[in-house]
């Protein structure tokens, strides 16, 4: 149940909200254009000190581009060649570089094992270079990351900026509160232009990014786009020609589907869960609307997917399915390892679980294909849902501390990342040996790119974060700059967006924040109610408990105080929607 | 710490004619022996340093700590953490497992070291001693993350104690971790394989300093080994068993929660789940400091409340206590 917990979090914090479609190869045509993206002249150029002469001619489609033009790009801010391949066009003020005064920044941040060494990391040396500002980065020991910030913040001697600053003890709000991370609030239009420009785009990364009393924390990691979401039905390829059905759909020929797969020799067919908690990821317990935790009803108020009207006949085909021998025997006590060994054998025929991680077990180490199916629906027509989204908010966040010498420097540097050119090096890394632009002015991976052949004989799962930083805040082109993704012949990316594309999130919660009183209440009722759903559900589903055993729950769960629970999230998201 | 026999105050009363108060013994001693005062200085300073100082913390438990503001300016909240924590719903529940978890750890687990010494003690063969003791002790250094997967394997659906257990019963079984009834006696046996062999080592250590003249004498008068492990072995270490077993009962309330939280799932709740596992999954939503320490204050009243309890009744049934 920890890992659950956890999911659950994700699902409530991460986001989504697919507003228009980006597809992989830039140009979008299908969306409704905002004003702000009215000015796309291409080489529009905002910067008031220079101007720089147009290189997009001799950039755009360069296969071999010399050593001059390298450097051109590399060191320059010229920004001439990058095309706008957004909905929204990503701002481009550099006028605050490179800074007039001499100043080295002091970053906390959380390590990366890739990472030997951060301060001489590929990346940092070019904005380095380009922003004119020195940065030194603490990063404490892989794995003391939790007592180290503990000790930085008691200790009351504090970097300029903190990377991940979610840390504090009751979160990013309450370090400003307290006093341990500045309020940016009426600095950032004048500090902060790009960021400002970005936030503002569009409304879902306005309100994601803004606290319920019209706070600007600091700097979150935003997304041109909603991310994909990572998660759902994945089937292998040979049990569908082995069964020579379809992929399905409803319930009832998922039931077909998976009785058939038996006969034919998967003694487990569906890989169902884990200890870790997936026996509740809304993919088959979605079709009866008894979603795993909160979510939005019709009417847009929250409620609790385990309490819905049709909960008990989900629990009555689980039970059903298990005593027919459709899931996996150990569904309940499975840690990953098992999980995987039993993916990879004979017995399993679907999994719920990431693309991205079946591609490297199933396809990469096993080589055995894979297809995405929808979460399941009750009735033939009806669309796929799910509860998770991504609001456009992504990656990671910074706060700049009460304690920075140089709000401006820290803030300047922070917001470079928001800059076509910090887009461009933050998730494509230098141009040349990394990534090549082509004709549409998009960054991408060539196939000897460092990324793919790194001199050092590093794998993608090093070159991911050494080259570029995967995981910051910035605007995070995950789609396009992920290597895994982008990379010949993966095809996880693909069923991600399938997925993405194809299933309503209707019901997704927004990232909501609690007050400091609302979430001791809430983590308190939230872990016994999870406790309680987890202990009786995955007991019915067993047989050891019968169906019925869902009124009582039903009962204890309101006495425990299912409905302030839920008054504190409808707090929560009435304030999130008038913000 | 050290044990306190009876009859030490007596001799030295004995053998200076009258009795002395405290600090003329301490004076002459701190003359004759400064230099072993000397080496103690840093152990003492030590202990008050990093044990006791920090100890004025667990008040954060009445306490909205934050950080930041440090100790003395988090504002006061009394006992509300405490009532927040005794007011759950699944309070009893874990207070419960989190006792009887213990009461099988020390029924099965804290007597089993001293029935692998004493019969290690019995054998005569050293190398064959040495090779027992090594592969004993040596889970011990195991890390716990891969002892959990060990047991995983070993109880899944096909492992090999599922497939013993299906021979001797002759029922069906899926993974055993999944029935909350095998929950204790897994935890239990697996905690014994991971740490018989470290534990016996001091029953050994006490064993070997046994004045063999004893075994003569017995073995004089005839008697044969189970006696002489019963009258003398054992007798004589008695005293390190009884300091251990104070110890171990100071110790029921306390539970870790990371080989619990590798092994449970929700099917096994009913046992499995104890007040660190309780206590951490609240802790995944909001991670609050004074609410932890809150309940790990309550859980070490309770265990120093028994332990000098155990201590009371040792001193009075044997000659040994802590003191």
């Amino acid at each position: 149940m920890n890992k659950f917990s956890k999911r659950i979090l994700n699902l409530l914090f991460v986001s989504i909200l697919v507003i228009s479609t980006v597809t992989a190869c830039g140009s979008s045509n299908n969306a409704s254009k905002d004003n702000s993206s009215n000015e796309s002249n291409v080489s529009a150029n905002d910067n008031k000190d220079k101007s720089y002469t147009d290189i997009s001619a001799t950039i755009r489609g360069n296969n071999a581009p010399t050593q001059e033009q390298i450097d051109e790009v590399n060191n320059t801010l010229n920004d001439t060649y990058l095309g706008d391949i957004f909905d929204e066009v990503i701002p481009n003020d550099y006028s605050a570089y490179p800074l007039k005064e001499k100043v080295t920044l002091d970053v906390w941040m959380p390590a990366n094992v890739n990472i030997p060494d951060m301060n001489n990391h590929a990346v940092q040396k070019q904005v380095e270079k380009l922003t004119g500002i020195k940065v030194n980065f603490i990063t404490p020991p892989i794995g003391q990351e939790a007592d180290a910030f503990t000790l930085m913040i008691s200790s009351g001697e504090l970097p300029d900026i903190i990377i991940d600053p979610g840390r504090y003890p009751g979160g990013f709000e309450a370090g400003v509160n307290d006093g341990a991370y500045i309020d940016l609030t009426d600095l950032m239009e004048k500090n902060a232009p790009n960021y400002t420009a970005w936030r503002n785009s569009d409304e879902t990364r306005r309100k994601t990014t803004i606290t319920d009393d019209g706070k600007l924390l600091g700097f979150y990691g935003i997304a041109p786009y909603s991310e994909w979401t990572w998660f759902g039905m994945l089937i292998k390829q040979e049990a569908l020609d082995k069964t020579g059905m379809e992929v399905p759909n409803t319930i009832d020929e998922w039931h077909a589907f998976l009785t058939k797969a038996k006969e034919v020799g998967y003694s487990e067919p569906l890989n169902y869960g884990s200890n870790y908690g997936q026996i509740f990821t809304g993919i088959i317990n979605g079709a009866y609307g008894v979603w795993d935790w909160t979510f939005l009803d019709e009417n847009g108020k929250v409620g609790w997917g385990p309490a819905q009207p049709k909960a008990k006949e989900y629990l009555a085909l689980m039970q059903q399915w298990n005593k027919e021998g459709l899931l996996n025997r150990d569904w309940a006590t499975a840690d990953f390892n098992q999980r995987m060994a039993s993916a990879i054998s004979d017995k399993t025929a679907v999994m719920m679980d990431s693309p991205d991680t079946m591609w490297s077990y199933w396809k990469e180490q096993n080589n055995m294909d894979f297809v995405g199916a929808l979460n399941p629906v009750l009735n033939a027509g009806d669309k796929s849902a799910t509860t998770y989204k991504n609001f456009k908010r992504t990656g990671n966040s910074a706060a700049i501390t009460t304690q920075s010498k140089n709000v401006e420097a820290a803030m300047a540097w922070l917001d470079f990342a928001y800059t076509k050119k910090g887009w461009e090096i933050y998730n494509y890394g230098e141009f040349g040996t990394v990534h090549l632009i082509d004709e549409n002015g998009k960054p991408y991976y060539p196939s000897d790119s460092y990324m793919y052949k790194d001199p050092e004989g590093q794998p993608v799962a090093v070159t991911i974060d050494k080259y570029r930083r995967h995981v910051w805040a910035n605007i995070r082109d995950e789609h396009n700059s992920n290597p895994l993704i982008v990379s010949e012949g993966s095809y996880s990316g693909d069923i991600r967006e399938y997925w993405t594309e194809n299933m309503d999130t209707s019901v997704a919660i927004p990232p909501i924040t609690f007050t400091k009183e609302e979430a001791s209440r809430e983590a308190e009722l939230g872990n016994q109610l999870s406790t309680l759903r987890g202990e009786y559900f995955a007991k019915i589903i067993k047989g050891e408990l019968s169906v019925d055993a869902y009124d009582k729950f039903l009962k204890e769960a309101k006495s425990m105080g299912m409905d302030e629970f839920l008054s504190i999230h409808q707090a929560a998201l009435d304030r999130y929607n008038s913000r | 710490m050290e044990i306190i026999r009876k009859n030490r105050k007596v001799d030295s009363i004995v053998k200076t004619g009258k009795p002395k108060n405290t600090k003329s013994i301490l004076k002459k001693d701190f003359k004759k022996n400064w230099f072993a005062y000397l080496l103690a200085i840093p152990v003492v300073a030590w202990f008050l340093i990093f044990c006791y100082g920090p100890m004025w913390g667990v008040l954060i438990a009445f306490k909205d700590y934050k950080p930041l503001l440090g100790f003395a300016q988090s504002d006061w909240v009394g006992f509300k953490h405490f009532v927040d924590f005794f007011q759950g719903p699944y309070f009893w529940r874990v207070v419960k497992n989190t006792l009887l978890l213990n009461v099988w750890g020390i029924v099965f687990g804290f007597t089993a070291p001293i029935i692998l010494a004493l019969m290690l003690n019995e054998v005569r063969d050293g190398k064959f001693k040495k090779s027992i003791q090594t592969i004993t002790y040596m889970p011990h250094f195991i890390s716990l993350v891969v002892v959990a997967g060990i047991i995983h394997i070993f109880t899944a659906d096909e492992g090999v104690v599922t497939q013993i257990l299906q021979l001797i019963t002759g029922k069906d079984y899926t993974s055993l971790l999944g029935y909350s009834s095998f929950f204790r006696p897994i935890y239990t046996f697996s905690g014994i394989w991971q740490s018989v062999g470290w534990s016996s080592i001091i029953y050994l250590a006490a064993m070997s300093s046994i004045d063999p003249a004893l075994y003569e004498a017995a073995e004089i008068d005839g008697i044969g080994r189970v006696k002489k492990m019963w009258y003398i072995t054992l007798p004589q270490i008695a005293p390190t068993i009884v300091i251990l077993f104070i110890f171990a009962i100071g110790g029921l309330m306390a539970s870790g929660h990371e080989k619990i939280i590798l092994l449970y799932n929700p099917l096994t709740y009913d046992t499995a789940d104890v007040i660190a596992s309780y206590v951490y999954r609240r802790g995944l939503r909001e991670a609050s400091l004074s609410f932890s320490t809150a309940v790990g204050l309550f859980s070490a009243v309770i265990n120093f409340a028994l332990l000098w309890i155990t201590n009371k009744i040792a001193k009075r049934t044997s000659e040994v206590s802590l003191w």
